[in-house]
């Protein structure tokens, strides 16, 4: 691949010490192309979670480089890797995460807000957005208001607020019936489509796998070392 | 307002649905503002009692003394009167002579000390030396002093019998023995058996804290041989008292005021944990470790600038109640005021109000440090 969205070389993610050290990722490469949808599968605790954060740019590795769009991510510093999460990457996980504070118009508008929007700007966008996932009439509920299937959608609205190029996807329809699930899924993969964007699904579905441009299969025997 | 700020502002009102932060807001709350109430009540207080303590200096003592630089009796001094009297216009001057002397009455023969001074007519003790005298109004005391006179039978203590005309009340801080007041020449001539006149002491109710400055003024070159004592020089010891008073009593109840602060450090670091999942989620949007830190800082200003308003309103308006009542009172006699004075000074309110809001904004800041310090991810296990 010429020129990846996400490039990993020589990746290598542990935790804990001394006789607790559990290395997870060890010595993982892997590219991902501009515009592919990813789907990241493997059995629990194979460490895709922890693959998905190192992308996102929520966790260091332990060794090895990340480059994302082509900027090599290990010399910046905190307030640049905060910077680059809110503009260049959207997150969905398992659980919806969104803040109980916060109406469902308002955690939409949180990373414009975080990036530096106005309060009006960012609640416009944020409201247009949730039309796009079907929920406008759903702006003023808060959170433990909403189903399962429509916190997993406001998630996934405020992951593309800021039009990221990136979207990590973490599980997002594990805990939800098989028709929210189908639902979820579908307005990503459409999102993905419409949006240009690079996408990393990991999920348990098998199904939903195969409706992705490519599988890859965290293994293990061949990545994890339990010492 | 910047998100972190309006998203502390919600954690705090619990504008949304949980309220758990919002009940730990109120105890910190209600802990810092009990705090600087104490603290401005307090000082309130002390500043009432100190105030009436220095009204009844500037009632009873002089406001500015001129003696010689030497120590010795002062060389033409109703010149030097004269002079003082003509540039400071509206102070008034007064020639005064004093010395060591023992008094007897019908309670006994005690030492005291014998105050000459130009502007009294009648003699007057003071109460302690009245007390010890048992001697009233209208009754004679005899006065002993150490001048001797060359008589045939060799030399002899000058006496007098002086008639008592008032019993007057002490300065504050005054020693321990008694005081003996009578007009100049009479003591004149009991210590020194001619017109000596050892000080002259100045008084101006107009303004009496200044009025030392303005005699160093008008002496001009004469300065030098001459010393020139204030209010403040005159009773030295009594207002390092005082001043040790205040500070002592700010320590110790500041002292509630920091353990306030220690328990808003407790609820700031409480929040921090219930909200960890948030945090991790507000950073993995991008927000900046210092903004983290920031909404923290937030969260511990605003408590802390809320206590801070209204302890120190509640503080400030309790004691100006208590004082314009009279609410609390004071035993007849004892003290110059009948009920429990309370001031509230300005200064004093907004030094206990930075004070109190240095210590919250420190109190939230150490677990915003650590906070901002984390990497999003440990934030994220799913439990
Ligand atoms: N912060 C952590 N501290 C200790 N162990 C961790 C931590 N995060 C993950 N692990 C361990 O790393 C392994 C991989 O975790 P994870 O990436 O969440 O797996 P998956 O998402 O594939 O289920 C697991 O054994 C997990 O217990
Ligand atoms: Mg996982």
């Amino acid at each position: 691949m010429s020129d990846p969205m996400v490039r990993l070389e020589g990746v290598c993610k542990g935790y804990g010490e001394g006789e607790r050290r559990v290395e997870v990722l060890r010595d993982l490469d892997m590219e991902i192309g501009r515009g592919e949808m990813v789907a990241v599968v493997g059995p629990s605790g194979v460490g895709k979670s922890t693959l998905l954060h190192l992308i996102g740019l929520l966790d260091r590795p332990d060794a090895g480089s990340i480059e994302l769009d082509g900027v090599p991510v290990a010399s910046l510093g905190p307030a640049e890797r905060a910077a680059l999460r809110n503009r260049l990457i959207g997150f969905v996980f398992q659980f919806h995460y969104l803040l109980d504070e916060l109406d469902a118009r308002d955690n939409v508008a949180l990373p414009l807000r975080i990036g530096g929007r106005s309060r009006r700007e960012a609640r416009e966008r944020a409201g247009a957005l949730l039309e796009r996932v079907g929920l406008s009439g759903r702006a003023h509920h808060y959170p433990d208001e909403l189903s399962g299937g429509e916190q997993q959608r406001v998630a996934v609205a405020r992951a593309l607020a800021m039009g990221p190029g990136i979207l990590l996807a973490d599980e997002p329809t594990g805990n939800l019936d098989r028709e929210s699930a189908e639902k979820v899924f579908s307005l990503i993969r459409e999102l993905h489509l419409k949006e240009g964007l690079t996408s990393v699904i990991v999920t348990h579905n098998e199904g939903l796998a195969s409706r992705c441009d490519r599988v890859v299969r965290l293994d293990p025997a061949s990545t994890v070392t339990h010492v | 307002m910047p998100v972190e700020f309006a998203l502390a502002a919600r954690y705090l009102l619990g504008l949304g649905r949980r309220t758990h932060v919002a009940t730990v807001t109120a105890i910190s709350l209600v802990g810092l503002t009990l705090g600087v109430l104490a603290l401005v009540v307090t000082l309130a207080l002390l500043e009432g009692f100190q105030s009436t303590i220095r009204g009844e200096l500037v009632r009873l003592s002089a406001h500015a003394r001129v003696s010689a630089a030497s120590g010795r009796l002062l060389g033409d001094p109703d010149g030097l009167a004269r002079r003082l009297q003509e540039s400071l216009g509206d102070a008034t001057v007064e020639e005064v002579v004093t010395g060591s002397c023992l008094v007897a009455g019908p309670g006994g023969t005690v030492p005291a000390r014998l105050v000459g001074r130009s502007d009294v007519e009648g003699v007057a003790a003071d109460r302690v030396l009245a007390a010890r005298l048992a001697v009233g109004p209208g009754d004679t005391v005899r006065v002993l002093s150490p001048r001797t006179r060359l008589t045939p039978l060799g030399p002899v203590p000058v006496r007098a019998g002086l008639e008592i005309g008032e019993v007057i009340p002490r300065e504050p801080g005054a020693g321990e023995g008694g005081v003996l007041v009578a007009p100049l020449a009479v003591v004149q001539r009991i210590l020194w058996g001619r017109p000596a006149v050892e000080a002259l002491e100045l008084r101006d109710p107009a303004d009496p804290w200044h009025l030392a400055a303005r005699v160093r003024e008008a002496l001009g070159d004469r300065r030098g041989s001459l010393r020139v004592e204030g209010i403040g020089d005159l009773h030295r010891p009594l207002f390092l008292a005082l001043a040790l008073e205040r500070a002592m009593l700010f320590l110790a109840v500041g002292l509630m005021l920091v353990v306030a602060a220690l328990n808003l450090l407790c609820n700031v670091a409480m929040v921090a944990a219930g909200k960890r999942r948030d945090l991790a989620v507000l950073s993995g949007l991008g927000m900046a470790p210092a903004r983290v830190r920031r909404l923290f800082l937030g969260l511990g200003v605003m408590i802390g600038a809320a206590a801070t308003a209204l302890g120190a309103g509640l503080g400030a308006g309790l004691a100006m109640v208590l004082d314009r009542t009279g609410a609390l009172p004071l035993p007849r006699g004892v003290f110059a005021v009948t009920a429990v004075p309370f001031r509230v000074q300005p200064v004093t309110v907004a030094v206990v109000m930075v004070f109190s809001l240095i210590l919250a904004t420190l109190a939230a800041w150490l677990p915003a440090r650590t906070v901002a310090r984390r990497e999003p991810a440990e934030g994220l296990r799913y439990e």
